[in-house]
């Protein structure tokens, strides 16, 4: 085989990935960068503005309060669905049918549209024909209901059992793969030192598969700074933007004030800012790993 | 530790072990029951209530159908154009899978069995892409689109979808590469098979495992996109079904028996792939996932 044609084929055959992907990722990351920098209505000319934008980004009250929600659900990831899912883990490890069952149940949501989800729980939660205010009349709780999505100071923390309901299979099922690639030989010797039950899980098997729950903690950092779907379908961000995300206001200042220079400035934020998340989470747990 | 339990006599450890093990195993096999009703409830839910009438489905939300109205789901599909959105989604994913299957694995032929310069900036390159939340590329990509005249085709989805699924596919299917035995091409080129003989038939039936993971992950992410199709589409001839069933419930909005019927139609699909191919579906979940 001769070198030329090699190469030939090694350039052909990554030539269709690299333009794509370079075309519709990673151009309009650089673009949406640049974007920032004018003042545009999507029709028209673009005015620069220098860092106006950014500027405006920095001080504006409805981004912190975006970047707020989308720490909110940062955190009710990481400290509802990982330990959620970690116990279920630790209950549903083994394979006899009803875990399994169990498992495939848990797991369902996650094969479903967000758009699906949303409108799902958009019916759970309506306020007059909604089942849960249908629920909490009928067990004698009216005073309970409430105005779920509607209500700017409860809207935010109605969107969380959606959020964790779709998600929590998959660290599930991370947890369990991480389970079962402990050797069997780890199980022989807890055994003989007399190590059963929950002093087992908690000074053997968590510490085995620590590196696997900074894997998920990470997923839930960047999960959650990606969500958009579902709250766009439930509230739209408001009421009052309230349920404002970043990745929703980004939408709403791009396609609905057709402020397209601000839009990409709130794009490019948002990459900063979950890099950023990212990158602090990956150091926070390493130094911890290493200490410990 | 292991002196307090050589300290027990085996035997009564045993029985007084067996009593509080049943009493254990009763709440936790109730615990989990319950969790698992739970979980599978807003689905079952949104399946009894699509063969309500709306009178009924406000009334008696719990209770099942007095009569099953079939013509709930009929109606859908021809009233709200399901069966268009139906089709243009099955078009969207089946161009996307096909698009992406074959140039990753080719890709990943090149990056898992060749040596030459740059190869890790390209692996970084795609690296990179897993980290960047996909919605920050929103407005930028639209602006391309615009410019490009794609916007309001069939090519605005293909194309991101494929671009977006490009580093999860070159992942799994590198991995899966690297670890397959030289010898199986080179026997073939002694043989006398060209490159692209080598990679077509041998390489891509080879790597059928990691395919069907790539398939089912990107399949599901193709299917159930609704940010991409809300954005670059605006045609109602060209809506996906997400898209569409989100429309149709705003234009819609006390029709709750076709909205609800809208909505089974579109998560059947996926909860058939899901229950035909379960296994995969979570292993390929969770190697997508870990990977990004």
């Amino acid at each position: 085989m001769n070198t030329l044609r090699i190469r030939r084929f090694i350039v052909l055959g990554l030539l269709p990935s690299v333009v794509i992907y370079a075309l519709f990722v990673f151009v309009p990351v650089i673009w949406s960068a640049y974007y920032g920098f004018f003042n545009w209505k999507g029709i028209g000319a673009a005015k620069f503005i220098g860092f106006d934008n950014y500027v405006e980004v920095f001080k504006d009250p409805i981004f912190w309060r975006a970047l707020k929600n989308n720490i909110i659900f940062v955190l009710a990831s990481v400290l509802g669905q990982v330990p959620l899912a970690l116990i279920l883990a630790i209950l549903l490890h083994k394979n006899s049918l009803l875990q399994r069952f169990l498992r495939s149940a848990v797991f369902m949501p996650m094969v479903l549209s967000a758009v699906v989800i949303g409108m799902i729980w958009q019916y759970i939660y309506h306020p007059q024909i909604g089942i849960l205010n249908f629920l909490l009349d009928r067990l004698g709780l009216a005073s309970w209901k409430l105005q779920w999505l509607s209500d700017s100071k409860i809207a935010i923390f109605s969107l969380i059992p959606p959020l964790i309901w779709s998600f929590v299979g998959l660290y599930l099922i991370i947890f369990i793969s991480a389970f079962q690639n402990i050797p069997g030989d780890i199980h022989d010797a807890a055994k003989i030192d007399g190590a059963t039950g929950a002093r087992k899980m908690v000074s053997i098997i968590l510490p085995m598969i620590w590196s696997t729950v900074q894997v998920a903690i990470v997923l839930c950092i960047s999960g959650s700074l990606k969500s958009f779907d579902l709250v766009y379908i439930m509230t739209k961000g408001g009421p009052a933007h309230s349920t404002e995300l970043l990745a929703t206001y980004m939408y709403n200042s791009t396609f609905t004030s057709y402020r397209y220079g601000y839009g990409s400035a709130i794009s490019t934020s948002i990459i900063a800012i979950s890099l950023l998340f990212i990158g602090v989470s990956q150091w926070l747990m390493s130094r911890k790993t290493k200490t410990a | 530790m292991s002196n307090t339990a050589a300290a027990y006599s085996p035997a009564a450890s045993h029985k007084a072990g067996r009593s509080g093990r049943k009493w254990r195993g009763a709440i936790f096999w109730t615990g989990l029951t319950v969790y698992g009703v739970l979980t599978l409830y807003p689905l079952f839910w949104l399946f009894i209530s699509a063969f309500k009438t709306n009178m009924e489905f406000i009334n008696r939300p719990f209770s099942l159908p007095e009569t099953w109205q079939f013509e709930n789901f009929t109606r859908a599909w021809t009233s709200s154009h399901m069966g268009r959105a139906f089709g243009n989604s099955v078009i969207v994913s089946l161009t996307s899978l096909a698009l992406t299957l074959f140039i990753s694995a080719l890709a990943s032929f090149v990056l898992a069995r060749f040596r030459f310069r740059f190869k890790a900036w390209i692996m970084g390159f795609f690296v990179v892409g897993m980290l960047i939340p996909i919605h920050s590329t929103l407005v930028p990509l639209f602006i391309l689109m615009k410019q490009l005249s794609l916007l309001n085709t069939y090519w605005a989805l293909i194309l991101p979808y494929v671009a977006f699924a490009l580093p999860t596919a070159i992942f799994v299917l590198t991995a899966y590469l690297a670890s397959i035995p030289k010898e199986m091409e080179e026997a073939a080129f002694i043989d006398g098979t060209g490159l692209w003989g080598v990679f077509l038939r041998i390489m891509l039936p080879i790597s059928l495992p990691a395919l069907s993971t790539v398939t089912i992950l990107s399949f599901l992410h193709f299917w159930n996109d609704f940010s991409f199709a809300l954005v670059f589409i605006s045609k109602s001839s060209l809506k996906t079904l997400p898209l569409s069933i989100a429309t149709f419930a705003d234009g819609y909005q006390t029709d709750y028996s076709l909205t609800l019927a809208a909505m089974s139609i579109a998560v059947i699909p996926t909860i058939v792939v899901y229950l035909l191919f379960q296994e995969q579906v979570m292993k390929g979940m969770t190697a997508g996932a870990v990977k990004g």
